[in-house]
């Protein structure tokens, strides 16, 4: 006992550790990756390589442009800024010359846009309503006279004084936004401004969940399906796929497990099958079945189908012989042994098959989805994923894995209940289904006490009875 | 064993027992064996398995099958059940000869072999429920059966809550249920610990005395074979053939007490003589002297 007692309490060969600090564990393997995001994400000096703009300026006579949210390098950070710098200077120099551009009204208003993003974030104006002028306007008056500080992002201090700058200007002309009041001048332009950033693939946890409520709150825009219908034909794809393939795929693996015949009837021809990749047959499926859901559906079939043969037929034959032939010494016929000894002994085993296969099945579906016209999760995940929009990816993926875990945990807890003499299930998967199935549960205990109340009620009065 | 003592000779029986064994030799043929031959083809050419194999089983004999490992005994039995095909030999229960597994010859394995997701009533059940038998029926007789073997509170256990012990009287009542009229158990009790096996041979004695059934049983535990047996079958190995059929002198009803009888004694010692030629004791245990360092065991 001379080992120090947390080795011994958690460290043990080959030794199960208490029920609790399993659960403990089950929760750290969790937090611990959770954890690490958010430090990295947080922690300003653990990554952060890129310049995330908060601010943005357009530049004369170059195309490229950025907007806030948009990712640059940190050496390329200050260049623009001193672009934009040396702009305003010239606009300086030419006002004081007293010689300056005229015809800027145009120019101008876009630049009063500028401070669109700093509103946003402050609250002060709509996520979608970044050119609300008469909104803009005013606001530029109050961040100018210090009704109004911004705080999330701040302004710095050279774009406080160029925001003064502005506004003596815009004052002497209109109080409220009027295009036609707007000086003929240039104006001077915010500098960019921007914090230190991870790469856009990975966005914060907040930014994550942040833009996850809102697309799945949010009303889809006018002819695209909402995120829940999205959802809901996801799975239906993978339901109606994964389910056509065990109406396949169960009958056939069993037979050829049990008959040799089948087994040398279909088994060489799947097994060459399955090495043919199911995506390679999508261009096919779509020409024979058509957009729409169905090649979708097959393809996820085709996927699936030919891996269960494989397997329900070596689960089948995995089936202990002597139990066959005891079922034999008991008179048993060949239909006998398959309905009453082989199809229930491999029940179990069966079950955890197809689990896994549910698994494979989710791996397919994504694929399925990208083929003919885009449909789902899938469609969204790609959309969104080329406008780099990864905050809104993110809750897309995490929702496609947790419903996948999920399903898997409450079906190992079912395992327990279908098959009592295989073994009990996991606990940490009957605390998942605990969760899962709590509303079930107190109903159904809602239900047994109202009949225990009804019971207990017509034993006291036991005249009740008889009506 | 001291040498002293004068053991008997095997053969000798008193009265009661040769009358009985007069009876036993009156009643019909239950199980008929002749000729019985197996070869199997094996990658190095044929290896003959059982040659020449011929006895007979009397109506309500409990028979025991006896030999070295590799005599053929677990393929004996396999082909008495039906489970194997003999290249050669003839096989008749009641005079009808048979081929292939049926309900007339069942079979306690080794294994337990219980079905696993069937409670103890659902195994006992299921030789009379693929008969055709109604569920009703079939239940009924099955709690006579679990009642016979003493394990009527555990009727709706699964099998892996029962010991060994209670796992192998489920088999035996499963294989009762069904009525055969031949019970063969292939080294029913070979996965028992000793205690265990001690009390299942008193049991498989109580059942038998109620219950009207022959029965083959193979063992390779000499001990096993005298307590139980009326006849034991001993097999010479390489090829399997019968080396003699031993009449057991031991009275009945048998009890643990008379291990020590002379006659009990003398039998098992006849056997054990032919089971182990002293020719070849050195042979089969191999002493590995080179092994051992320590030189005072050496």
């Amino acid at each position: 006992m001379a080992r120090p007692g947390i080795l011994r309490d958690w460290f043990l060969i080959r030794r199960d550790l208490p029920h609790r600090r399993r659960l403990a564990l089950a929760a750290v393997s969790f937090l611990l990756p959770i954890t690490i995001w958010c430090v990295v994400s947080y922690v300003p000096w653990i990554w952060h390589p890129d310049v995330k703009i908060e601010l943005s300026a357009e530049r004369e006579g170059v195309t490229t442009v950025f907007t806030a949210g948009d990712h640059v390098s940190p050496e390329f950070f200050p260049e623009f800024q001193a672009a934009v710098r040396a702009e305003n200077k010239a606009v300086l120099a030419a006002r004081e010359a007293g010689n300056p551009e005229s015809g800027a009204k145009r120019k101008n208003q876009k630049l009063l846009r500028q401070l669109a993003p700093v509103a946003i974030g402050n609250g002060w104006l709509a996520y979608d309503d970044a050119q609300n002028d008469a909104v803009l306007y005013p606001l530029w008056g109050d961040l100018a006279t210090g009704r109004k500080t911004a705080a999330k992002p701040a302004l710095t201090a050279e774009n406080l004084q160029i925001v003064r700058a502005n506004w003596e200007l815009l004052a002497a002309a209109s109080p409220v936004f009027a295009f036609a009041k707007l000086p003929d001048e240039p104006l001077l332009k915010l500098i960019p401004q921007g914090r230190p950033a991870n790469p856009v693939y990975l966005p914060a946890p907040h930014e994550a969940i942040r833009a996850g409520i809102r697309d799945f709150t949010a009303a889809a825009p006018a002819g695209e399906p909402t995120m829940f219908e999205r959802y809901k034909r996801s799975l239906r794809i993978i339901l109606l796929g994964f389910l056509w393939s065990c109406v396949i795929g169960i009958p056939i693996g069993i037979l050829c497990g049990v008959f040799d015949f089948f087994s040398r009837l279909f088994e060489p021809f799947v097994d060459f099958f399955r090495y043919m990749p199911a995506p390679t047959f999508s261009t096919l499926l779509v020409a024979v079945l058509l957009a729409g859901d169905a090649p979708k559906i097959a393809l996820v079939i085709i996927g699936t189908v030919f891996q269960m043969i494989l397997v329900i037929s070596k689960t089948t034959r995995l089936l202990d012989p002597s139990l066959l032939e005891a079922a034999q010494t008991l008179g048993a016929k060949p239909r006998q042994i398959l309905g009453r000894v082989v199809i229930p002994g491999i029940m179990p085993n069966l079950y955890n098959d197809l689990r896994i296969l549910l698994g494979w099945a989710w791996t397919w579906l994504v694929i399925a989805e990208l083929i003919g016209v885009k449909s789902g999760l899938t469609e969204f995940i790609e959309t969104q994923g080329r406008f780099r929009n990864f905050d809104r990816v993110f809750p897309v993926i995490i929702l496609i894995g947790v419903t996948g875990f999920v399903t898997d945990q409450i079906l190992s807890w079912l395992h327990g209940l279908l098959f009592p003499w295989a073994g009990k299930s996991g606990a940490f998967s009957r605390g998942v289904a605990g969760v899962v199935t709590w509303p079930i549960r107190m109903v159904a205990e809602g239900a047994r006490e109202r009949i225990a109340a009804n019971e207990a009620y017509s034993r006291t009065n036991p005249r009740d009875k008889t009506r | 064993m001291s040498a002293t003592l004068e053991l008997p000779d095997y053969r000798a029986q008193t009265p009661e027992v040769a009358a009985r064994f007069a009876r036993l030799r009156e009643r019909p043929v239950a199980l008929e064996v002749r000729n019985l031959t197996k070869i199997f083809d094996s990658a190095r050419g044929p290896v003959t398995a059982l040659r020449d194999v011929s006895f007979s089983v009397h109506k309500r004999e409990l028979m025991c099958v006896i030999g070295p490992s590799g005599c053929g005994k677990s393929t004996l039995v396999r082909i008495l059940a039906g489970l194997e095909t003999s290249t050669s030999g003839e096989l008749r229960v009641y005079g009808e000869p048979v081929s292939g597994p049926g309900p007339d010859r069942g079979m306690v394995f080794q294994g337990y072999t219980l079905f696993p997701w069937l409670t103890v009533k659902q195994n006992v059940m299921f030789g009379p429920l693929v008969a055709g038998r109604p569920d009703l029926f079939a239940e009924s007789e099955a709690r006579e059966w679990i009642d016979l073997v003493g394990l009527s509170k555990f009727e709706n256990a699964y099998p892996h809550q029962l010991s060994g012990g209670m796992k192998q009287r489920v088999a035996i009542a499963r294989a009762l249920a069904n009525q055969p009229r031949v019970l063969f158990m292939d080294e029913p009790f070979g996965a028992l610990d000793a205690q265990t096996r001690c009390k299942m041979q008193s049991y498989l004695l109580d059942i038998w005395k109620n219950v009207d059934i022959t029965i083959v049983f193979i063992t390779h535990d000499l001990d096993e074979a005298v307590f139980l047996s009326d006849r034991i079958l001993v097999l010479d190995a390489n090829p399997g053939r019968v080396h003699e059929v031993v009449e057991v002198p031991v009275p009945r009803p048998r009890s643990e007490a008379q291990i020590f009888d002379p006659s009990f004694m003398a039998t098992r010692k006849h056997i054990d003589g032919i089971m182990h030629p002293p020719g070849q004791e050195q042979k089969e245990t191999p002493v590995m002297r080179l092994a051992v360092s320590d030189p005072d065991v050496v």
